[in-house]
């Protein structure tokens, strides 16, 4: 393989902006181009959380300053990308440009998912990915003012807890009676969806099947509306936040092998042999032909890039750790580590009568993963414990007096 | 800022540990974490150069520390941040055995560093 000289990065979220940095860091000479609409390279996980509250400023959003950019050679192009030339590699740009390019990265994330119901297409629903969007929430995120969340997930959550605290009376409302189960566990889960209402949101259990405008207000109808025996929600705003649906136009018109994602092997690298997927797009496709989940986490966002970069060199792969995540809310820090979706059994320790670390293990003793509540080093801990293949003792886990720390050595 | 300040005996910090030096104590702008990690003493400014988070407090493994909050990692050695998403190095400060105690040069950069 040869090493190319012309890199394009079609997106400069955190999968195609940590790319750029391990190339340089790598001691890829080439150029680098990362082409996005939104132009300066920016972290999203505040825009729900500190940066919607006001607490994070606008200049700390960003990555890193223009003067990175110079510094490490790479080229910043706020535009957007309307196609790729699969044979030439020739990227257009909506301003009508076009750019060469010898390797091309698909890092183009996705939007957030709308409803497929009744006045699901308003223009005034909100929606939650962008520096603008949460700009926008924010404004009616003051007392006096009522927002309806639909999805009790993890961007819904974080912006009911960041509301309400700014005074806004809020209304969650998901159809799952237990959000977060599959990312943290049940017992973690249920009670991090408990703070809610203890901290004054009103949550529904229930399906929302239409919206509509009545007197410059939203009406939420859940579970058929009045008529049918549901209910109906007025609120000042609707945010909805059920998820993103990656985009992938671009792949697809390439002729990209995709299912529902873009299709990558185990080094980032498309069915093209030129081209990468990385970020929430990208979804694994193992040797043997089976598919991986595509992860929309932000360290698998970063991994991802890492290990296209590496690829892209010719270097050995990054080994990368169990993967990892993070959610505030209510002034409490949840981490979760591995995966606690498969069956097994849930080992939880307690704090003041509180569930504080929930640990699934594998019917041989193996921890499969866990979730923490302020736990950051207990989470550290067992992610060493998965990575290294360390069986714990049942009985230490268990104890909350037991360092977990000195378990995993 | 030439003057050691006596911070604890060796033995204090266990291994892969630190201890908090606090701001007031130090005559510096934020707390000091200084760390025991593989047999070598580091000291580095404690609060994370990504949010408000002590590094003190977070996962220490050989001559690195992980933020308890977002994982951006530092050297020990250097300040460097290793990851995102912190982007900014955090300072390093001197430390010194002497007479099985830990004195530490708060301002100075430990040896090798510009700081």
């Amino acid at each position: 393989m040869s090493i190319p000289e012309n890199l394009v990065i079609v997106g400069g979220g955190l999968a195609g902006f940590s790319m750029a940095q391990e190339l340089r860091k790598r001691g890829f000479g080439g150029a680098i181009t990362i082409v996005d609409p939104e132009g300066l390279p920016y972290d999203r996980p505040p825009l729900s959380k500190e940066y919607l509250d006001g607490r994070q400023p606008a200049d700390k959003l960003p990555f890193s300053d223009e003067s990175w950019f110079t510094e490490n050679n790479v080229t910043l192009v706020t535009d957007t990308v309307t196609a790729i030339d699969p044979d030439t590699l020739e990227v257009s740009l909506a301003s009508g440009t076009t750019l060469p390019a010898d390797e091309v990265v698909l890092a183009t994330g996705g939007h957030a998912r709308s409803l497929p119901i009744p006045g699901g297409d308003l223009p005034g629903l909100r929606y939650l990915r962008t520096k603008a969007d949460a700009d926008a929430l924010r404004e009616v995120l003051v007392p006096g003012k009522h927002l309806a969340i639909i999805g009790a997930g993890l961007i819904g959550a974080e912006v009911a807890s960041t509301a309400v605290h700014a005074g806004a009376e809020v209304t969650l409302i998901d159809p799952v009676p237990i959000p977060g189960v599959a990312g943290m566990g049940e017992t973690i889960a249920l009670h991090l969806h408990k703070l809610h209402e203890a901290h004054g949101v009103h949550t529904l259990v229930a399906q929302t099947t239409a919206f509509a405008e009545r007197d410059g207000k939203f009406v939420v109808e859940v579970d058929g509306g009045p008529d049918e025996g549901g209910t109906e929600v007025v609120a000042d705003a609707v945010l909805v936040a059920i998820g993103i649906i990656p985009d992938i136009h671009l792949a697809r018109d390439m002729g990209l092998d995709m299912d529902r994602g873009v299709l990558v092997d185990e080094s980032q690298r498309t069915s093209h042999p030129k081209v990468y997927a990385i970020g929430d797009i990208a979804r694994l496709r193992h040797a043997d032909g089976t598919l991986g989940v595509r992860h929309e986490h932000w360290e698998s966002a970063t991994h991802s890039g890492q290990t296209a970069a590496a690829a892209l060199l010719g270097q050995d792969l990054p080994v990368h750790p169990a993967p990892w995540m993070w959610t505030d809310r209510y002034g409490l820090h949840v981490e979760a580590v591995g995966t606690m979706r498969e069956e097994g059994e849930l080992v939880v320790r307690y704090r003041d009568g509180v569930p504080a670390i929930a640990v699934m293990l594998a019917g041989d003793g193996h921890v499969l993963g866990a979730a923490a509540i302020d736990g950051g080093n207990a989470i550290r801990a067992i992610r060493r414990m998965i990575d290294r293949g360390i069986i714990p003792d049942r009985e230490k886990l268990a104890d909350p007096t037991v360092d977990l720390k000195k378990l995993a050595r | 800022m030439a003057e050691p300040i006596k911070v604890g005996a060796a033995g204090d910090i266990e291994d892969e540990e630190a201890l908090i030096v606090p701001a007031d104590t130090a005559g510096w702008d934020d707390d000091i974490a200084v760390f025991f990690s593989d047999g070598k003493y580091y000291a580095l400014n404690d609060t994370c150069s990504h949010e408000d988070a002590s590094l003190g407090d977070g996962w220490i493994e050989g001559d690195e520390v992980e933020c308890p909050i977002h994982s951006a990692k530092f050297s020990l050695c250097t300040g460097a941040a290793l990851c995102l998403p912190a982007s900014h190095p955090v300072r390093t400060h001197k430390v010194e055995i002497r007479n099985d105690e830990i004195w530490l040069y708060v301002g100075v950069p430990a040896d090798g560093q510009e700081g």
